[in-house]
């Protein structure tokens, strides 16, 4: 008996989602109605090769992938974090670029989702430039905008490849409600925040709260967040949104 | 040759999984590439007989045998092949496929040199380009490279040009439509498959709404995009070339029975179930879902499935909502849960005692995969390569 009750304590990785577990012994039965782990469905949608598969293995394991390869269908990540003292697990459902699979497919993975994450290449134009086109797909599949969006330019860490100005994709994420947020998947400084983009849409998902975490709050005045390189290299910080069309991406 | 896989050399570790379903009537793997040796220098080529081989246990044993067998079972004159055309980048696919060439490194083997690879991956562009040139009505899909990969590993550039374009033209056919509205009805094929072996299986797995796309990229790489060991996959194209172009869906279903107790453990959620499935674990017994799937397939042919499939089209796209109620007025049943639970524990007891029994009775089984090896690769196999190029559609659901 004591040896079922500390079975359920522990951590029942399959069973987490605050179903009841029962617990069967020869002669009785335990139903034990477990503390309920919220998960947040999350699906990240951009085109192919903008970096989707890498930031979201980058949350979920903390390193940039060796090797990726192209998404065939859809991949599903998993972390779980610790937000004031809640347990709350994201799923990432990270989405195959290539057009053909988002019109058959990637319906089944719209449904039910708390978040979407648009994610594009700061170094290729064309991938911006399609960024309407997904957030109508994503108005297509009646995803209202009281779902968080963000919008995340990805590969920062090529600044001198750079071809959207922070301004102008700033500008897009105002017209659509969502924040931006520049960024590097690869950049190992830059880990900590794209630890912090998922938490931001965490706390979000939390608390209904203001879009920004407290992390971010407490730094950000303006409204894009930039992977800025400060003296330590390591910690966040936040460039003002430039008025300069030259100056890409902040990073 | 350009492969530093060696089909043969480690198989020991994998053979003991195997030695239970090796039958009397099974060829030692000599007189298996004896076997191989002698058909194709029978003029013409036995093709039937080159099919059984390639189905049987071990299918065509090395890559030397498979150089010489594929462009066989595919009906390639190797020595008419077109030439190389200019015009390769011109495509509209092209960029696409740079990208996801770029991104194919897991699939060279892992001790080539880079610059070994690069030549490779150019070669790799160039095979897939020469198709999309050549046949305009087909459409490139991420995953055709993990195809194509697969031969230009055991052939040269031209020959796997030309093996994959009459590949494309008939097995990948309705992978390559501009949408991918018949893929989607081959993967529908997968629960009323599950659902003849398995019902409770397939209960379970509609319930979590788990869907079918865990296995897209099994089907359409034919597993050349999930599997982590090359002989593996060799292994299942040997198998797939000669046989019927919806093989690989039963091997899928064989894959995910073969793991049924794993999902039935899951929680009844369409993303615990997916994360399972979507990976293949390391050594699986290859050689023995070959069988079972081969018996799905005689068990279940696909023109049997048909009007199931066609079904479970429909209500994938218009059920779902109720079946979420049912499912959360389900778990809020404890008595559910609980006789879900039972009902189990008594399952994998009866699982248990059938794989005893199926280590008792593996003799007449064996009877039956030879057999079937047989009728699939001499019947319905052969007609449907040779018949397919133009017929392929009508064959599949045209009855
Ligand atoms: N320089 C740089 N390259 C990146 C970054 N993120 C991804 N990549 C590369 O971009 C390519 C596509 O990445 P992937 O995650 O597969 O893109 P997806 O198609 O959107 O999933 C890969 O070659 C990655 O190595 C980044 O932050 N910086
Ligand atoms: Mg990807």
């Amino acid at each position: 008996m004591s040896q079922e009750d500390g079975e359920a304590k522990t951590e029942a990785p399959r069973n987490t989602s605050g179903t009841t577990e029962v617990f069967e012994t020869s002669t009785t039965v335990i139903v034990e109605k477990k503390s309920q782990k919220r998960i947040f469905k999350i699906i990240v949608i951009g085109d192919s090769n903008v970096g989707k598969t890498c930031l979201t293995y980058r949350f979920c394991s903390g390193k940039f992938p060796e090797k990726t390869e192209a998404t065939i269908g859809v991949d599903f990540r998993e972390r779980t974090l610790e937000i004031d003292g809640e347990s709350i697990k994201l799923q990432l459902w990270d989405t195959a670029g290539q057009e053909r699979f988002r019109k058959s497919m990637v319906q089944h993975y719209y449904r039910n989702v708390h978040a979407v994450v648009f994610v594009y290449d700061v170094t290729k134009a064309s991938s911006f430039e399609n960024m309407p086109s997904w957030v109508d797909e994503c108005d297509r599949h009646h995803l209202n905008t009281d779902i968080p969006r963000i919008l995340v330019g990805n590969k920062c860490d090529m600044r001198d490849k750079a071809q959207i100005a922070t301004n102008v994709a700033q500008k897009f994420a105002d017209s659509h409600n969502m924040p931006l947020f520049e960024t590097s998947a690869k950049d190992d400084s830059a880990c900590d925040h794209v630890d912090a983009i998922f938490m931001t849409l965490a706390h979000k998902l939390k608390n209904s709260k203001p879009m920004m975490s407290p992390k971010l709050a407490g730094m950000v005045k303006n409204r894009v967040i930039n992977v800025g390189k400060s003296r330590d290299g390591r910690r966040l910080s936040q460039s003002r949104e430039s008025e300069n069309e030259k100056d890409m991406c902040g990073c | 040759m350009n492969s530093n896989h060696n089909s043969e050399k480690k198989t020991t570790d994998t053979k003991s999984n195997h030695e239970n379903y090796r039958s009397k009537d099974d060829l030692t793997k000599k007189q298996k590439v004896a076997a191989i040796k002698k058909t194709l220098k029978s003029d013409p080529v036995d093709v039937d007989r080159l099919r059984q081989l390639a189905i049987s246990r071990g299918g065509l044993i090395n890559d030397e045998l498979r150089r010489q067998c594929w462009p066989k079972l595919l009906n390639v004159n190797i020595y008419g092949i077109s030439k190389k055309p200019e015009n390769l980048k011109e495509h509209r696919d092209y960029n696409q496929v740079v990208l996801d060439v770029a991104r194919s490194l897991k699939r060279f083997p892992p001790g080539m040199r880079d610059e070994q690879r690069l030549v490779l991956q150019d070669q790799l562009i160039d095979v897939i380009m020469r198709v999309l040139v050549k046949n305009p009505e087909l459409h490139y899909y991420q995953g055709y490279h993990d195809i194509c990969v697969t031969f230009l590993l055991i052939v040269s550039e031209d020959i796997a040009f030309a093996l994959v374009d009459q590949l494309s033209t008939n097995h990948l056919r309705d992978f390559m439509e501009k949408t991918m509205e018949k893929t989607t009805k081959i993967l529908s094929y997968l629960y009323p498959i599950l659902g003849k072996a398995n019902p409770e299986l397939r209960e379970f797995m509609e319930l979590a709404e788990t869907g079918t796309i865990f296995c897209l990229s099994w089907l359409i790489t034919w597993f050349g995009h999930v599997l982590s060991d090359f002989r593996h996959v060799v292994r299942l194209y040997d198998f797939f070339l000669a046989c019927h172009p919806m093989m690989p869906i039963y091997v899928a279903a064989a894959i995910v029975l073969y793991r049924q107790e794993e999902v039935l453990q899951c929680e009844c959620d369409m993303a615990m179930i997916h994360s399972l499935l979507s990976k293949i674990p390391d050594g699986l017994p290859y050689e023995q879902l070959i069988s079972k799937a081969g018996d799905l397939y005689l068990q279940y042919p696909p023109e049997k499935l048909e009007q199931e499939a066609n079904l479970q089209l429909k209500k994938s796209q218009s059920i779902t909502n109720y079946k979420k109620l049912k499912l959360s007025s389900r778990s809020q049943e404890p008595d559910s849960v609980l006789k879900a639970r039972r009902r189990q524990k008594l399952k994998e007891q009866q699982e248990r005692r059938l794989v005893v029994m199926n280590r008792q009775e593996h003799g007449s089984r064996l009877v039956k995969v030879t057999v079937w090896a047989l009728t699939a690769a001499v019947g319905v196999a052969a007609y449907a390569v040779m018949y397919a190029a133009t017929d392929l559609n009508h064959w599949w659901y045209g009855h």
